[in-house]
């Protein structure tokens, strides 16, 4: 198999996918100041129908956008200066990079510049998918988390990808929306949430006493199948959702590390720098004298993601190599 | 053309070494294994000499300055064949200054000076190559210990079960809660003091050595006196005596510099409670043995009430313990962890001494003195020359 | 659709645009005196970072600000003083976001043209050039979904500015929705030190717009009366609901890209041309040939202009420079969700 969702069979009827339409259904009919743009977003629904009927439901306020992604963000940064809410819709998270500069240079400064603040959503479909190949697959957290400035959310559940959505748009700083494709329809709930953790902060996804996973989005779910097989060989696995990965909750991750003493740190990002490196990095040098091992990390290959799914599957951490890094971590 | 010269291998685990002075200068021609550069090393004084027949074109090394072993110290103008022959006819990198500019421009690597990998600073700190291995103690380990105030002397008793055997977290909070189930009863501050001095001086290469000596004049000059002198101030005196003859055994060694002591102060060891107390009898060599006397019956008696003064206390250059109060005949006592020495007196028992003017065995009390020290400070050679003098002094007390 | 509006003649009319002629030549004036006054800042080591001047600009750019009215939107390039004063920027903020006062609207976060109050419908440029386009965009765009569809947004770029992403991305939008935003080319002629000949392929940039659907007006950057009339009839138009204008001024930068640079590759033989002229002292022998002011006038609306700056940057230099730990060291409006794990401090 080639990922632990596609194992799941969660009795539910609401998609992840549903779940953030449902979210920006109720965003359009709370708040007037609310508007979304993007590609083939309006009659259309959107290329995962992300927003399938609300252009009907709320004409003028889905607009379909021509293909450019600077001009977009530029856009609703000055439908922010004005005092609306603008939610973007990027295709593919791959394609955001077009419109980097707006977003890192214009948007993420605007606050720091201006005093003004810039209260946009940038709702990006990340993560592969078996077959999506190099340029519909990409984990960018990271580069926008580096920047100053900017929210970065990386919801892993039905429930989180709904109220911290919400949570986005009304926060009053840009958001950064790291949706993971691969959830979108084959992770499911029972009903929408009523109440929900704060943002900024991680939950603990399953409890363990013998080492600390840390991770974020889909790897949640294989951190979780992984957790299972080492159960089933008497370790048990903790395992931490950051949900947000900027802010990231040092506090939550540093408390789970001192009941249990060792750390992996799972990303479907690339290697240098990033995610995981950013815990280790906290880890270390604020909780040295909580590690009994040396904390450890697993990422996607140092390469664009191939697109043959033999290789993709190989590619990126799954439930499988991260229940071998986890070994190798409870041994030392 | 110009090869380098390579400051050589120059013995096992030598890493580098120190210009000590040119043999020769740049213009000079010189012969194959012709010395060309004196250098030192911690172990000895050696040469570097010329791969081959030349002129010396330049040295980049200075004096006074450590080179490691691989690095280019200068250059030699050698012929072609010469440099074939060493393999080093292609051009080296141009490493050393010229006085005018290397018209060579490429960088091949030229076989000797080829490197393998990233080559670690002259002067950089040693690298571990694992973080494994029964003694690792992890982060969390070295935190828990410190907060229990614990040493790894007190970990001695456990078992690990990480890997190479090392003691996880794990099996440290393990042993530490199966401690608590177990009858406790809490050390005096006085054992923990004791312990931890033991600890601290036993980090030190310690011997000893005995030597048999005979009482019977000490125990006569004693029998006859008064008030008694108690037999640990005869030592006292004695070592004091001989110390202030030559001081450099009570020397202490501080990193590459022997400290002498300014004052012969001598301790002696009374057993007080739960551990030992070392009162100090100052300028142990000025006064004589019956001056001595009442002082030191005064600090035995505080000692035993756990009464000492402060000014009786505290840095002495040696310490003398009678162990042989308790019956012992000999002992290797453990010296304070600031002294290079302490003397121990063992029990006196009739023995036969063979008495070279009767020609026959006679009963003499005999009994061991032994001294335990620190042998970075001195060898057994000077123990035992110290031992002997002690002896004899001990052999003639109305001198002391 | 290309109109071009036609050069003026000498002995044309222009007592009827008497008032604003004046007072756009008397901004030009205060812009050129503030454009001096920081060269010569910067020359003396006074300021942290670059200078840049509108030097040769002067008249495109008051006219913009003549031409707008309060609630339009404008967002300035980096030789749009004289824009920024006729749309009522205050001098102090010039001077503020030059020398580095805390007090200034940046804050001394950004200096030198990098400054602008969003609410006052001025808006701070980033240094990517075209950025801005999409931003005014965006707030036409809000006010319409708002219903309020009487204003204007106006933003500048140079012949440079026009090849990037951002400029066709942003230029394209624009035409798409159909906004009210004029887009004011002014080519002089270099971007930097590279002439329009590396820049485009095409005749002229006035070739550009068509094939964005959009009109375009002509006009002779040189010429403060023209200025004047085709930026109120580009601004008008789009006032009017007619979509996206864009006007491109043809005209030479009088002054290096930035006083660091003292711009030696411009074409001598353009210097000595009409386009060349500046248009100061053009205007200033149009306003003495029909007769609307005297020499003496003149000198002492000078005097005046230079006088005023020197007040202005002479209150500021006795501002105190920016605290490092008066500084709140976050960027998010959040205060809940700023991180405390930086390395150093």
């Amino acid at each position: 198999m080639f990922s632990a969702i596609s194992e799941k069979s969660v009795a539910g009827c609401l998609t992840y996918l549903e779940a953030i339409r449902e979210a920006q259904f109720r965003a359009l009919t709370d708040d007037p100041r609310v508007f979304i743009y993007g590609q083939d977003i309006g009659n259309f629904g959107g290329a995962f129908k992300a927003t399938k009927n609300l252009a009907a439901e709320f004409p003028g306020r889905v607009i379909d956008s021509p293909i450019s992604e600077d001009a977009m963000v530029g856009l609703a940064v000055g439908a922010a200066i004005e005092g609306m809410r603008p939610i973007i819709e990027m295709q593919f998270a791959d394609f955001s990079t077009v419109g980097f500069n707006q977003i890192v240079n214009q948007a993420a400064t605007l606050f720091w510049r201006t005093n003004i603040p810039c209260p946009i959503t940038i709702r990006l479909p990340c993560g592969g998918t078996s077959g999506s190949g190099p340029f519909h697959s990409q984990m960018l957290e990271t580069i926008y988390a580096h920047y100053p400035g900017i929210v970065v959310m990386t919801p892993a559940t039905v429930e989180d990808a709904y109220s911290m959505l919400l949570a986005a748009v009304a926060i009053d700083d840009p958001v950064i929306f790291c949706e993971h494709k691969l959830l979108y329809y084959h992770l499911k709930a029972d009903k929408l949430p009523s109440e929900a953790l704060p943002i900024g902060k991680a939950r603990i996804a399953r409890e363990g006493r013998d080492m600390t996973i840390v991770t974020y989005s889909a790897m949640v779910h294989e951190a979780l199948a992984a957790a299972d097989e080492l159960a089933s060989e008497g370790s048990e696995v903790e395992v931490v959702d950051l949900r947000t990965v900027k802010p990231l909750d040092t506090d939550t991750v540093m408390a789970s590390v001192a009941r249990t003493g060792r750390l992996l740190c799972v990303g479907e990002a690339w290697p240098w720098g990033g995610v995981t490196a950013e815990i280790i990095a906290r880890v270390t040098s604020e909780g040295f004298g909580l590690l009994d091992a040396p904390p450890q990390r697993l990422n996607a290959k140092d390469t664009p993601v191939p697109s043959h799914p033999n290789l993709w599957a190989a590619h990126r951490p799954t439930a499988r190599s991260i229940a071998a890094a986890a070994r190798n971590v409870l041994r030392q | 053309m110009k090869i380098p010269i390579i400051m050589p291998q120059l013995g096992e685990s030598i890493a580098e070494a120190t210009i000590n002075s040119f043999l020769v200068k740049p213009g000079d021609t010189v012969a194959v294994d012709q010395d060309l550069v004196e250098v030192e090393t911690n172990k000895a004084t050696m040469t570097v000499a010329s791969p081959c027949s030349g002129r010396i074109a330049e040295f980049s090394a200075k004096l006074n300055e450590s080179y490691a072993v691989g690095a280019v110290l200068g250059h030699i103008e050698v012929s072609a064949e010469d440099a074939a022959r060493l393999g080093l006819d292609t051009p080296a990198p141009a490493k050393a200054p010229t006085e005018n500019g290397d018209a060579h421009s490429h960088q091949e690597k030229s076989h000797s000076t080829s490197k393998k990998g990233v080559q670690p600073t002259i002067r950089g700190l040693p690298v571990p190559a694992n973080a494994a291995g029964a003694s690792y103690m992890s982060p969390r380990m070295k935190a828990r210990m410190a907060e229990l105030g614990l040493q790894s002397a007190d970990l001695a008793g456990i078992a690990g079960s990480g890997a190479a055997g090392r003691v996880t977290i794990q099996d440290f909070e393990k042993f530490i809660s199966n401690l608590e189930q177990q009858k406790l009863t809490p050390a005096s501050s006085m054992r923990v003091a004791v312990a931890d001095a033991m600890r601290r001086s036993w980090t030190r290469p310690l011997a000893t050595v005995a030597l048999p000596v005979r009482f019977d004049a000490m125990l006569a000059h004693r029998k006859t006196s008064n008030p008694k002198p108690g037999p640990a101030l005869y030592a006292i005196r004695a070592l004091a005596i001989a110390l202030a003859e030559n001081s450099a055994p009570a020397g202490r060694l501080v990193g590459n510099k022997i400290v002498h002591p300014s004052s012969i102060d001598i301790g002696f060891a009374v057993e007080a409670e739960d551990g030992v107390l070392v009162p100090v009898i100052t300028s142990a060599d000025k006064l004589t043995l019956s001056q001595l006397v009442p002082r030191y019956d005064e600090l035995v008696e505080l000692a035993r009430q756990r009464k000492l003064p402060l000014n009786a206390t505290g840095a002495s250059v040696a310490t003398v313990t009678n162990f042989g109060t308790f019956g012992l005949t000999w002992a290797t006592p453990i010296p304070l962890p600031e002294q290079t020495l302490v003397l121990g007196m063992g029990a006196a028992r009739p023995v036969p001494g063979w008495d070279e003017a009767k020609k026959q065995f006679v009963p003499v009390m005999e009994g061991n003195l032994t001294l335990s020290f620190d042998h970075r400070v001195l060898d057994g050679g000077a123990a035992g020359r110290l031992l002997a003098r002690v002896s004899q002094l001990l052999n003639a007390p109305a001198g002391l | 659709m290309i109109q071009t509006a036609s050069k003026p003649q000498v002995g044309d009319d222009i007592a009827s645009f008497r008032d604003n002629y004046l007072r756009a030549f008397r901004i030009m004036l205060l812009a050129r005196a503030a454009d001096d006054k920081f060269a010569s800042l910067y020359r003396a080591g006074k300021i942290h970072g670059g200078v840049f001047l509108g030097r040769g600009q002067e008249a495109v750019s008051v006219s913009i600000g003549v031409a707008l009215r309060k609630g339009d939107v404008f967002a300035p390039l980096i030789r749009d003083t004289a824009g920024r004063i006729a749309f009522n920027e205050p001098l102090l903020d010039m001077a503020r976001t030059y020398l580095g006062s805390p007090l200034g609207p940046m804050r001394a976060r950004d200096g030198n043209i990098h400054r602008g109050r969003p609410k006052d419908g001025q808006l701070p440029m980033i240094s990517h050039l075209g950025a801005m386009i999409a931003v005014v965009n965006g707030i036409l765009f809000a006010r319409r979904l708002k219903g309020i569809t009487n204003t204007v947004g106006v933003t500048c770029i140079g012949d440079g500015g026009t090849s990037t992403g951002a400029f066709h991305e942003a230029l394209n939008q624009a035409a798409v929705e159909k906004l009210p935003l004029v887009l004011v080319i002014a080519d002089n002629q270099y971007a930097y030190s590279t002439p329009t000949s590396r820049q485009f392929a095409c005749k002229s940039l006035a070739d550009r717009p068509a094939a964005y659907g959009v009109p375009v007006h002509v006009v002779d950057g040189t010429d403060l009366g023209a200025c004047l009339k085709t930026l109120s009839k580009a601004v008008e138009q789009a006032r009017a609901g007619h979509g996206p204008q864009v006007v491109v001024a043809n005209l030479l930068r009088l002054c290096g890209h930035g006083e660091h640079d003292p711009a030696n590759y411009i074409d001598e033989q353009l210097k000595n041309s009409p386009l060349g002229g500046d248009c100061i002292r053009l205007a200033e022998e149009k306003i003495l040939q029909q007769h609307l002011a005297n020499a003496g006038e003149l000198m002492s609306w000078r005097n005046e202009a230079a006088q005023q700056i020197e007040e202005v940057v002479a209150t500021v230099q006795r501002e105190p420079a920016p605290d490092p730990f008066d500084e709140k060291w976050n960027a998010l409006a959040t205060e809940e969700l700023v991180e405390g794990h930086e390395t150093s401090d």
